[in-house]
């Protein structure tokens, strides 16, 4: 038996995920049971587990059908996107790396552009395919520019910001010669949940659940990315390797993520931050801790999106941005504050 | 099985430079070898060989294995100049030379228990709540040696331990190292007071523009024309009553 004196204290504690589990359940039951039609919190939480006394009718299909999948499409998005987030921020030892810096939110934004023009604007059904598509192939192609994997982390996150220019002109040439789809183009850059259906979360669902499954296995090896890869080598990690894996994961959350809700902003830089200025922990193994709050930030963003002007809808993207922006300084100062 | 670390013929290039030309030497384990010779003579460049990281041309065996990219070996390894993570704790830090034995999962009570005593050894017990950027270059050091000493390697590869260090601190990072080869750990240490070498290593390898132009006892080595050859005879060697040889610019001898 190993007493406390002879032992030093466990690095990552378990109540930091549980209670962001339990944040994450109540702010999306809140989320289901407001709206335009408010339904009472204990009806709804009695519908999802199906207990005697759940609700039938208009209420039981705004429930299950409407709102559920929206914020359960927030959840997968809010999570991908923040983890992704944290990821490459370790990856390219970059505080200020978001999930969009190798191109992908370009090269979605020029798929998503491509798939309104081919269909007149009015068919929504190819976007997020094309999307994907987009955001996949502009990341690669910035793994192959930059030569050899990983040989300059540095020289991967110039030739993103160079495809990403790239796709960003084409896309907006695109979008002179076709006005029509300027408005179209512009409110899915602002990104939005109203796409959300039971089809749009089963397929979402699969990715998003493959890439943080790989992630989380990982998230320990990630933490020696942050030594040089000497030490991280003869820790006993291959930094190249995982350096791809992790990249590779991260990517297909992110363009998974895109292609569901447009581009949703600042949730992949202030999630991580938040949770690891509240917690005081940096390391990876917060990863699951983090993808929880993000996931309650994203439903809670559109939750303000759907009800604060209601009946319009906001952008979800100004919401985590007007919210998240100011609390982001607030945690930074603090943080600041009790480093120095 | 050969209980050596046998290197035959290693070349490293970069680019069309020849870093390390043709090195042939053979390191027991259980030993401590230092590599001492000026700065530019390829000391880290072998070091980085000896982990495994760098592309090489001839052959570097331990136990009979290659080690290029070889990932079944237990070796530490502590830079001169670490990358210092942003926001990690000392006890995170040590705590990644765990990770492996802990198969990448949370850490063990054994391993924490492990931990404790290396924080105790190391003078860092009561700062594993710091954040290692806000070390000072001495416990910074101290922080590395311990995420070593937490891995349990077999072979330790050091890049001038000393370096940042004063003379209490250099003495006690020494003493630790020490501590390792007398539990078996074989030591490999790049150093640039030749003094120091004398008096810690087994064996001592003098190295100058990429080649080895010594490799031996440290008591031969030390008294042997090579090693003042080695630095354009610019040092003088001394011997103190107690036996012990100093080793001192020469200040006269400016070509």
């Amino acid at each position: 038996m190993i007493t406390q004196e002879k032992s030093i204290a466990r690095i990552w504690n378990w109540r930091i995920t549980a209670s962001a589990a339990f944040v994450l359940l109540i702010v999306a039951i809140f989320a289901v049971s407001l709206g335009p039609i408010n339904i009472d919190f204990i009806e709804v939480f009695k519908t999802l587990f199906h207990l005697p006394g759940h609700a039938t009718g208009q209420n039981q299909t705004v429930i299950l059908q409407l709102r559920l999948p929206r914020v359960i499409l927030g959840v997968l998005v809010g999570a991908a996107l923040a983890t992704s987030g944290a990821v490459y921020q370790t990856v390219f030892h970059n505080p200020l790396a978001d999930p969009y810096l190798l191109g992908a939110a370009s090269g979605a934004g020029l798929g998503a552009t491509l798939a309104l023009i081919s269909t007149h604007g009015n068919s929504y059904a190819l976007l997020p395919i094309f999307s994907f598509i987009g955001g996949v192939l502009a990341v690669l192609t910035s793994f192959f520019i930059s030569g050899k994997f990983f040989a300059e982390p540095n020289t991967l996150l110039l030739s993103g910001i160079a495809v990403g220019s790239f796709a960003t002109a084409i896309q907006t040439y695109l979008q002179q010669r076709h006005s029509a789809v300027l408005r179209p183009v512009y409110s899915w850059i602002l990104g939005d949940l109203t796409s959300a259906s039971w089809s749009v979360v089963a397929w979402s669902s699969v990715y998003i659940a493959i890439a943080l499954f790989i992630l989380f296995s990982v998230s320990k090896q990630l933490d020696g990315l942050m030594l040089s890869d000497e030490e991280a080598f003869s820790l006993g990690i291959n930094p190249n390797r995982l350096r791809i894996m992790a990249v590779g994961a991260a990517t297909l959350a992110t363009a998974t993520a895109v292609s569901a809700s447009g581009l949703i902003g600042f949730v992949g830089i202030v999630v991580p931050h938040l949770v690891r200025g509240i917690t005081r922990r940096v390391t990876n193994r917060s990863l699951i801790t983090i993808a929880l709050t993000g996931a309650a930030f994203l439903v809670l963003a559109d939750l303000g999106a759907r009800t604060l002007l209601s009946p319009a809808e906001l952008p979800i993207g100004v919401i985590t941005a007007f919210v998240g922006a100011p609390f982001f300084l607030f945690v930074l100062r603090n943080r600041r504050k009790a480093g120095s | 099985m050969s209980d050596h670390i046998q290197v035959t013929d290693l070349t490293v290039r970069y680019g069309d430079q020849t870093i390390l030309n043709d090195i042939n030497v053979s390191i027991s384990h259980g030993s401590w070898t230092c590599l001492v010779g000026p700065n530019g003579a390829g000391k880290t460049t072998f070091l980085k060989s000896l982990l495994g990281m760098t592309p090489y041309s001839g052959s570097i065996e331990d136990k009979g294995k290659e080690v290029f990219k070889n990932h079944q070996r237990n070796v530490a390894f502590v830079p001169q100049n670490p990358q210092i993570p942003q926001g990690m704790s000392v006890a995170e830090y040590v705590m990644l030379g765990r990770s492996k034995k802990d198969g990448w999962g949370n850490e063990s009570a054994k391993s924490r228990s492990f931990i404790h005593d290396v924080l105790v050894q190391t003078h860092l017990y009561g700062m594993q709540g710091n954040l290692v950027s806000h070390l000072s270059g001495g416990e910074m050091q101290r922080a590395l040696i311990a995420r070593a000493l937490a891995q349990e390697p077999e072979l330790i590869l050091l890049d001038e331990p000393t370096s940042a260090l004063d003379l209490h601190h250099q003495i006690a990072v020494l003493n630790n190292i020490e501590l390792l080869k007398e539990r078996g750990v074989t030591i490999i240490s790049t150093m640039h007071d030749i003094t120091l070498a004398a008096m810690y290593a087994t064996q001592i390898v003098v190295m100058h523009q990429g080649k080895v132009l010594l490799s031996g006892l440290a008591a031969d080595v030390i008294h042997s024309p090579e090693l003042k050859n080695a630095f354009d005879n610019r040092i003088s060697v001394y011997t103190l009553e107690s036996g012990r040889p100093v080793i001192v610019a020469s200040k006269d001898e400016v070509l």
